[in-house]
């Protein structure tokens, strides 16, 4: 049988290189204590090497809170028409860049996007999304600076109606999650165009504020799915675990870039990779 | 210095408790210091602070607050917070540090990650030039990102602050020596450039290149205030092509701890200048090292 002796070492290694690959502490704690529960006591073969025997509990337990039923092509599969998906997150995480590279995606499944320019707020938010669409070929449904983002999304997905198109994606204005303000504002853009599907947008660089953004978005907006960018900056994958596991909402894609196509399925064993190699 | 009781009353719920433990104690326990530390530890991992710099901060408490006598009239508690206070302090410095102007033009060069907020705090900080009474200009350099140029033009616009860029132009060598040019009469330039990361070789060559032709006086780093664990690799690279010469950590404004900059502090030895707490050009603060410490403490 395992005893808490047997396995303390290891996993307070495990812990350590769960934080150091961007898990927040709370979960990483959370995690490594749920695979102790789960070992201590249990009978196990003489010739067991406890340590690595650990190591896999625990990517096994990982796996687990990564895990999801649907897969990408269902979870964005085009139910209605059109379909509406309402991008949300904290400043500057990638949002607007992932919008332009999800009109591809759906291009590239024979589907017309339409994109609305909801991000009144930011300097150069319109002019930069609408240089992703002249560069795509995908009509960018806009009003002035500064003008109400629910009024511009709204008309997006009338201008959908009535073209017969199949998607519409908004971009929002970054905001933060503790700005009750803006988190208000985001509230009625929702109530207005009642979206289909919400995406929360988040940087894969992010340390343990990752679990405060996921909760307070879900909390206020609810969230469908995640992206998680800049995965391609040498990024471990622990906001991943930490987003999962504090709303257990799949994590759809990863950005790898700033071109059109780096975007690539999430699959929870690059985590795993990520973490432990 | 600011110890004892106002420290005290910063420290997170969890930190305070084991430090009132220390309180009822004449002398230095060595169990509850080592409470006292791990409590830190968590703290501090919580607040994004890299997590060998954390155990190599906590040692050195540890050993410390074991082994110094108490100076008289001194409790053990005030002791180790003293401890903790000086250890941090001698990773952020005592005072802030100011920009110093101290040349004409003065040339500061903005580096970081992508979308950390270096175009508007570059823009940030020419409002907060101009209004300390320097002529200060704008150059955009970044050729990448989409309507960098736009969103520098509008934001500048807005302060009335010069701007120089060419949205068609894409060799951002060129920019920059057309926007020096341009602007070699005013007191301050700064050159917005566009994000990058450790991974992008041909962007960090371009940095370099960049900062050869400009030969700026500072180059500030600018770092995302939630960013994790990668601060410290992150700043590495940048410190490895170009001298960075002071940090400005950004979306203070949030509920992150911005640990990430103090790593970052600690592995490319410049300081904290400026912080930035919100999207509007006045969002920028000088920095404070003892409000910045009982941040990362978790107030
Ligand atoms: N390396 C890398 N850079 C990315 C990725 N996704 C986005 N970026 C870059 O990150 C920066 C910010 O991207 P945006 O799309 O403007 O982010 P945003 O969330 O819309 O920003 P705000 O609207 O200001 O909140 C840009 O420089 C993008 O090119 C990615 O997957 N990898
Ligand atoms: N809440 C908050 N947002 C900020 C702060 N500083 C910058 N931002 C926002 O962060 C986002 C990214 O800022 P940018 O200035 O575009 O960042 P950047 O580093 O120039 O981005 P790239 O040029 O794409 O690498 C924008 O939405 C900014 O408004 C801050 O202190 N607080
Ligand atoms: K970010
Ligand atoms: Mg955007
Ligand atoms: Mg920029």
């Amino acid at each position: 049988t395992i005893s808490e002796d047997d396995i303390e070492d290891v996993l307070w290694e495990l812990q350590l290189e769960l934080l150091e690959g961007d898990v927040a502490l709370e979960v990483a704690e959370k995690i490594t204590e749920s695979v102790k529960k789960e070992l201590v006591g249990k009978k196990v073969k003489r010739s067991t090497d406890i340590d690595k025997y650990t190591r896999n509990a625990l990517k096994n337990a990982i796996l687990e809170i990564l895990k999801t039923d649907s897969n990408v092509e269902d979870l964005l599969k085009i139910k209605k028409k059109p379909f509406v998906i309402l991008f949300v997150g904290v400043n500057g995480t990638g949002k607007t860049t992932t919008i332009a590279k999800l009109a591809k995606y759906f291009m590239e499944k024979g589907l017309v996007p339409v994109i609305a320019a909801a991000d009144t707020f930011r300097a150069g938010a319109i002019e930069q999304i609408t240089k992703h669409g002249e560069k795509l070929g995908v009509k960018v449904i806009k009003h002035k600076k500064g003008s109400d983002p629910a009024a511009v999304a709204y008309d997006a997905v009338n201008h959908a109606k009535s073209k017969n198109k199949d998607v519409v994606l908004i971009d929002t204005a970054g905001r933060m999650q503790t700005n009750m303000n803006l988190m208000e504002e985001m509230a009625k853009i929702k109530r207005v165009v009642n979206p289909d599907f919400i995406i929360f947008v988040g940087d894969a660089l992010t340390g343990n504020d990752a679990v405060e953004q996921a909760k307070m978005f879900d909390e206020k907006i609810g969230i469908d799915g995640v992206i998680l960018t800049k995965a391609d900056a040498d990024t471990r994958g622990g906001a991943a675990i930490s987003i999962s596991y504090v709303i257990g909402k799949p994590i759809l894609f990863l950005g790898i870039g700033q071109n059109y196509d780096d975007l690539i399925e999430f699959k929870p064993e690059w985590v795993v990779k990520q973490l432990f190699t | 210095m600011a110890i004892g009781g106002t420290m005290l009353g910063k420290l997170g719920e969890k930190l305070r408790k084991s430090i009132k433990k220390l309180a009822k104690m004449p002398i230095v326990d060595e169990k509850v210091v080592k409470e006292v530390i791990k409590d830190l530890q968590r703290a501090l991992i919580q607040a994004d602070v890299n997590v060998k710099l954390v155990f190599k901060l906590s040692k050195s408490i540890e050993k410390r607050a074991l082994k110094e006598e108490p100076p008289k009239g001194i409790t053990p508690k005030e002791h180790v917070i003293k401890i903790v206070y000086e250890e941090l302090t001698k990773l952020l410095g005592k005072k802030s540090y100011k920009l110093k102007i101290d040349k004409k033009p003065y040339k500061i060069l903005f580096v970081g990650l992508q979308g950390s907020g270096k175009t508007t705090t570059v823009a940030k900080l020419a409002h907060y030039l101009r209004l300390k009474g320097y002529n200060s200009a704008v150059v955009c350099t970044d050729t990448w990102r989409t309507a960098a140029y736009d969103q520098l033009k509008q934001l500048t616009e807005e302060i009335n602050v010069p701007m120089y860029g060419d949205p068609n132009e894409d060799n951002p060598i060129r920019l920059a020596k057309e926007g020096l040019n341009k602007f070699k009469n005013y007191d301050v330039i700064l050159f917005d450039t566009a994000g990058r990361h450790k991974n992008e070789k041909e962007l960090l060559d371009e940095m370099e290149m960049l900062s050869k032709e400009i030969n700026p006086d500072e180059i500030i780093l600018v770092i995302d205030g939630t960013i994790g664990q990668q601060a410290k690799s992150q700043a590495k690279a940048f410190s490895e092509r170009v001298k960075i010469g002071s940090i400005i950590v950004t979306k203070l404004d949030g509920s992150a701890k911005g640990g990430g900059a103090l790593s970052a502090v600690s592995e490319v030895g410049a300081p904290i200048k400026f912080i930035g707490t919100g999207e509007k050009i006045d969002d920028l603060e000088e920095f404070d090292p003892a409000r910045f410490m009982s941040r990362l403490l978790g107030m």
